[in-house]
């Protein structure tokens, strides 16, 4: 199915450990260059751009550095909730919630080679999703989180637990993650961790990325 | 479906017209002869407005063009007939490269440079406004004919005029070298849309 630069089967799992996304508000007045740079030298192995806020042209401007820099260190590049600006970039995943494109729709269009990530709703959305094209889930909250105060209830590891069980793709948790509460979360059966605030908002983004790495690390190397 | 550029757009508004009533008012403006239709909800999810593009196309047929506003994914997915982009959207040349020859491509422009740029990065045509006065636009005072006349002159692509536009004011906009209009209120919030959309047809039809 997919050629050599797609990261669609073996290398995704890898690929999704240490997941940083962007948010500008968050980022103390820092450019998504700098905190994307930063990121990568720390160790995210994913990148994904989310663009809540400002003109999507913008976005359009940004990315392409941000694609490089992701290309050049080997680490997935995603793209939230748009698959025009995720085409548009020639990302490596774009990532879909509940209100976006349907997995369906959004996998007719983007063709074999990129990844979908899908945030399912419910349980039962997360065990159609491979069906449907997603790669990977997004699970959570998995504790609380001020980040995306639409997010609902956190879900606990126990969620993740659930979900890694009842599917063969990875499976990703969000909401409220560190690198001081990360461990449980891998242990659960993610595959890797995502973080907004942990990451951008961090004083040194390197070190934060850093510290979660090395959380992420240890607790994987305590369940093989 | 024939690569004219349309000339009568209707424009999509869900404050003046529920997207349940707006299929109902564009299958009527079509009948009258609007022959593109916008659907533009910006706060619109993508997964409502795919299932609502692609349940116009399939009402429209190639009676009438069926374009979304801005999201160039939603267009592909819905298999719409064009995108219309805006100031704040993916670039044209982007939208192009993306979208390939056959989707039609507008750009909503508020100046010449704008439109002319639109022209270079491969548009089909701009809609350019607002032209007059209009309750979709908070009561901002209207750009005028001279506008139009400005815009006509200083881009190649067909111009559609848009903002405050009723059926008697065509004439004019028409005469200012616009190629066509583009319409919100004027049949969204008619008493009798099907109406006003007849009138509207017949204006252009009536003005060349």
């Amino acid at each position: 199915m997919a050629d050599h630069t797609s990261f669609r089967g073996d290398r995704l799992r890898d690929a999704l450990r240490v997941y940083v996304l962007t948010d500008r508000q968050l980022s103390r007045g820092r450019s998504e260059q700098e905190i994307v740079a930063a990121a990568i030298s720390g160790g995210a192995t994913a990148i994904q751009l989310r663009w809540k806020i400002g003109p999507l042209r913008e976005a359009a401007k940004v990315g392409p550095e941000l694609r490089e820099m992701c290309r050049a260190a080997g680490v997935l590049f995603v793209v939230n909730d748009r698959v025009d600006l995720a085409l548009a970039l020639g990302a490596d995943a774009v990532h879909l919630g509940d209100e976006d494109l349907p997995l369906a729709a959004a996998r007719r269009i983007v063709g074999d080679d990129m990844v979908v990530g899908y945030s399912p709703a419910t349980l039962l959305d997360a065990i159609q999703a491979p069906r449907l094209g997603a790669d990977y889930v997004g699970v959570g909250p998995v504790y609380g989180t001020s980040t995306k105060p639409d997010a609902g209830e956190a879900v606990g590891v126990h969620r993740i637990e659930e979900v890694a069980r009842s599917l063969s793709i990875p499976v990703v948790g969000i909401g409220g993650i560190t690198a001081d509460n990360a461990a449980p979360v891998i242990r659960a059966g993610a595959a890797g961790v995502a973080v907004i605030s942990a990451v951008v908002a961090a004083e040194d983004v390197r070190e934060a990325t850093e510290r979660l790495a090395r959380a992420v690390e240890s607790a994987a190397s305590g369940v093989t | 479906m024939p690569r004219v550029i349309p000339r009568l757009h209707l424009v999509s508004d869900s404050r003046v017209c529920g997207l349940d009533c707006f299929s109902a008012v564009a299958l009527a403006a079509i009948a009258a002869g609007a022959d593109a239709v916008h659907l533009r909800e910006k706060t619109t999810p993508a997964a409502t407005l795919l299932s609502m593009a692609t349940a116009l196309r399939e009402q429209f047929g190639d009676r009438a063009r069926l374009f979304i506003n801005d999201r160039i994914d939603v267009a592909l997915a819905s298999r719409a007939g064009g995108i219309q982009l805006g100031e704040t959207s993916i670039p044209v040349a982007v939208a192009r490269a993306l979208a390939g020859p056959d989707l039609m491509i507008g750009r909503s422009v508020h100046d010449v440079e704008g439109a002319r740029r639109a022209a270079a990065d491969g548009a089909d045509f701009v809609i350019a406004g607002h032209v007059f006065e209009t309750a979709s636009k908070h009561g901002e005072k209207g750009r005028g004919l001279q506008f139009i006349e400005m815009v006509v002159a200083g881009c190649p692509l067909p111009v559609i005029a848009i903002g405050g536009i009723t059926p008697e004011r065509v004439p004019e906009v028409i005469r200012a070298g616009a190629y066509g209009v583009a319409v919100i209120s004027g049949i969204l919030a008619a008493p009798d849309p099907d109406r006003a959309a007849w009138r509207y047809a017949e204006a252009l039809e009536s003005s060349g």
